[in-house]
């Protein structure tokens, strides 16, 4: 409650002054104690301790006002962690408090760069939210998993690199960044450096460019180098050369790397030769669309998250109706609870099924025939006519193939329809084709990739 | 506003206090000095939120009042004006600053932006009264051995304390440590306090100052030294219970003279560049000598020996920038080097049986 009061206090007191000056001072303000006797403000430190009781004192205390709040009088402390500085003028017998100091000194690591202090922040730029534990594991992604957790107890020693790729969405980021987070968690001390390949690349140019100083030792005095969206690095030789040095030298010293990227290194293009080999040398993992029911885990924990039981029903025709990715179906289930919380319903499937045309308006209704044989075709680089036409060659039987699964995934066709729109007369085919291609996607990562990508172009 | 001052004295505390103010936040107003009268005085100061600086100088106050200008400008307007005196006033927001043939006008900004200087409440705090000589000394022995990495803010500081009634100063990076003792104490004590307020500190010390007034409350603290005030916050948390790192006894003595030490450091340390300062010092009691030894693969190497009083024997491999730095703040001619084997930590102090300091170095591993 004293929390919700005070984020309403600071949300006026925005308004009210300066961008720079709200942030020099309200930030990390907290409403600590209420009471009859008056309310008791923490703030930073000394210099904003006397100017909340010099200059802000009677803002916020008319604004509390405002809020139903009338205090007394409002004191004001300087938060502490844990225990602070004592400053007594008797000696007291101090049992000692200190932590203790076995390992604050240690003979010096026997390097060239003990004086460079680590380019590192403590989190490595980590997002703490992201953990192992709030990961929802199901067979599209168990494999994944596992090897993560692997590589955050033993870093450096098994799979390096481990390189996890799939399409958007899917948690390649959140398993990256929960190693890293394991790693700081297990091994205090130990250097996470978590970055996106576009910070690379523009660091890179910044060092050529300006001739900024400390590129290299920064990337190369980490313990853990985790680098997100590898595909980018695509036609940028020079950082590829770069990276390639910085890959090097990392792996040498044992250190763990960890890459993700939409695509497998082969898929890469203009993907120098020596890196595609490097990145396939440790681990390569294909994190997959997750299934239905992980789909329904997914949603019943992001729900419990925010507090909400959802029925099963409901989770169900969310899991049924969203399939592309993670983050729409976390999108759906936000825009479901944010719905159900402004008109004071209950977030059950009516509500949802009211709301779903919404999430669907993203999708064309009108979605015909045509137009997937027409981007499957665009997409292999055939005629249309070819397609439908009786050539029974390779390039163009997978391609037919491909369009009739989707005809029958997509707009749920019958068969003999199916058969009826590329041209055949038996429908024989058309199950013929769908169930192998069913069966490819499981099994071939190419297939699956293609057909990924003509239904994206669909739903464009 | 309107008052005259002498060019000497505001430019002094303009030089003193302008170093404290920030470009570096947000706030804008932190770019600027506050100039204003106090009584028959003029209140100069600045302060990046962290530190406050502040002067008083003595001033004709024709009219009072008070205004913000840019640090930098002002400052070294006033250092390159000709002695005598200086005539500011204040027009709509502007300092008018006349002297002599000199004039000119620089655009301030309003003072009530400004942050409220820390002030600090004197009956519940603590006070020393030190040397300035003594506080000097004290602080350049400890601060060398400050931390600079962040992700360990209680190593950024010197940790002031007291411990069996005497008030100490300790600072320690990880790789070696520094203690000093100070003076004694009735009251209890345990501060750690930022390295950059000790050198704005340092900075700030007239030749003619005798005392410094240190006061310390629970979250800051206050040092002046004659019209000048300097108020910091303190880094929050635990300093580790290094006293437990002193070791007892050591297995090798070398009593060394300290001009000879400095020079062979000096000398074994340009062969070691390459190797991130690494030199290996043998001491042997038979040939009473302590010899160094570095090696810098593509340019040669180098040994030098020099006399010493040695008991026991042993190797030990430091880093020379590390012994040179203790060397430097050594008081006395004559140096107790110890260290006990390649691993534990080595002990460096003046040979005087009055010394108050202490300088540990953790050697590097070979």
């Amino acid at each position: 409650m004293d929390h919700a009061l005070w984020q309403s206090v600071l949300g006026e007191i925005e308004l009210s002054v300066s961008h720079a000056t709200f942030t020099t001072w309200f930030k990390n303000t907290e409403l600590v104690d209420q009471s009859a006797e008056g309310v008791v403000i923490s703030v930073p430190n000394i210099f904003a301790k006397k100017q909340f009781e010099v200059k802000f004192n009677d803002q916020i205390k008319s604004v509390l006002e405002k809020n139903g709040v009338t205090p007394k009088h409002i004191t004001y402390t300087i938060t502490t962690s844990g225990k602070r500085t004592r400053v007594n003028r008797e000696i007291t017998v101090d049992a000692a408090t200190h932590q203790t100091a076995d390992e604050l000194l240690s003979p010096q690591p026997h390097t060239s760069q003990t004086y460079t202090t680590p380019a590192v922040s403590p989190t490595g730029n980590l997002n703490p939210r992201y953990t192992f534990d709030n990961f929802i594991v199901g067979s599209s992604n168990d494999l994944a998993y596992t090897a993560s957790q692997a590589v955050a107890a033993n870093p450096g020693m098994k799979y390096n690199p481990i390189y996890l790729y799939g399409g958007v969405g899917l948690g390649k980021t959140h398993l990256m960044q929960a190693i890293g987070n394991e790693i700081i968690k297990t091994r205090p001390g130990t250097r996470v450096l978590y970055i996106s390949v576009e910070t690379f690349v523009n660091e890179f140019l910044d060092h050529i460019r300006f001739k900024k100083k400390g590129f290299s030792e920064k990337y190369r005095n980490v313990d853990v180098l985790i680098v997100d969206d590898m595909q980018f690095i695509a036609n940028k030789e020079k950082t590829q050369e770069e990276f390639f040095h910085t890959f090097n030298h990392l792996h040498q010293n044992n250190k763990q790397i960890i890459i993700s990227s939409d695509k497998p290194p082969k898929s890469i293009p203009t993907l120098t030769e020596r890196l595609r080999s490097r990145f396939e040398m440790g681990m390569t993992i294909d994190v997959q669309m997750p299934d239905f029911e992980t789909r329904c885990a997914i949603l019943s924990a992001k729900a419990a998250l925010s507090g909400v039981e959802l029925s099963q029903e409901t989770v169900e025709y969310l899991a049924t109706n969203i399939k592309t990715n993670i983050r729409e179906l976390e999108g759906a289930l936000n825009q479901l609870l944010a719905y159900a919380e402004m008109r004071g319903v209950s977030p059950d499937v009516s509500t949802a099924e009211g709301l779903l045309g919404n999430v669907r308006q993203s999708r064309p209704q009108h979605l015909t025939s045509k137009q997937i044989i027409d981007r499957t075709a665009k997409h292999f680089q055939l005629k249309v006519e070819e397609i439908c036409s009786a050539k029974r060659d390779k390039h163009i039987v997978v391609p037919r193939q491909i369009a009739m699964y989707l005809l029958r995934s997509e707009l749920h066709l019958s068969f003999p329809k199916i058969a009826g729109e590329l041209g055949r007369k038996d429908h024989t085919t058309a199950i013929h084709s769908v169930e192998k291609i069913e069966k490819a996607i499981k099994l071939d990562f190419l297939i699956r990739e293609q057909v990924a990508s003509i239904r994206e172009t669909l739903y464009v | 506003m309107e008052l005259t001052v002498t060019q000497e004295n505001l430019a002094r505390a303009l030089s003193v206090v302008g170093r404290v103010a920030s470009n570096k936040t947000q706030l804008p107003i932190l770019n600027n000095i506050l100039l204003r009268t106090d009584g028959n005085r003029l209140l100069i100061a600045a302060t990046n939120l962290e530190i406050a600086s502040a002067q008083y100088i003595g001033a004709k106050i024709a009219k009072p009042g008070a205004l913000t200008i840019p640090a930098r400008l002002v400052s070294e307007f006033i250092s390159s004006l000709p002695k005598g005196s200086v005539e500011l006033k204040v027009v709509n927001d502007n300092l008018h600053i006349k002297s002599g043939s000199y004039s000119s006008v620089i655009n301030g900004v309003i003072a009530d932006d400004f942050p409220e200087l820390p002030t600090i409440n004197e009956d519940s705090s603590i006070q020393y009264s030190i040397k300035t000589e003594d506080f000097k000394q004290a602080v350049s022995q400890t601060i060398i051995t400050t931390s600079s990495d962040s992700t360990r803010p209680v190593l950024t500081g010197v940790y002031w304390h007291s411990h069996d009634g005497e008030l100490y100063l300790a600072a320690t990076d990880g790789y070696r440590l520094s203690e000093r003792r100070l003076v004694q104490t009735t009251s209890e004590v345990s501060a750690i306090i930022p390295t950059q307020t000790l050198q704005e500190v340092l900075r700030t010390i007239v030749d003619d100052a005798t005392e410094i007034d240190i006061l310390f409350d629970e979250t800051q603290v206050r040092f002046r030294i004659n019209e000048a005030e300097i108020i910091s916050r303190l880094i929050d948390g635990n300093f580790p219970d290094y006293r437990q790192l002193i070791p007892k006894k050591t297995e090798t003595t070398v009593i060394i003279d300290k001009a000879d030490f400095i020079r062979v450091t000096k000398i074994a340390g340009l062969f070691a560049r390459e190797s991130g300062g690494s030199i290996t010092l043998t001491a042997s009691d038979e040939k009473k000598s302590l010899s160094l030894h570095s090696i810098a693969s593509q340019l040669g190497e180098n040994t030098s020996e020099t006399a010493a009083n040695v008991t026991g024997e042993g190797q030990v491999t430091l880093n020379s920038r590390y012994v040179s730095e203790a060397l430097s703040v050594l008081e006395g001619d004559e140096v107790d080097f110890s260290f006990s084997g390649k691993l534990a930590p080595c002990v460096l102090r003046s040979t005087d049986v009055n010394t108050d300091y202490l300088h540990i170095i953790m050697p590097l591993k070979s």
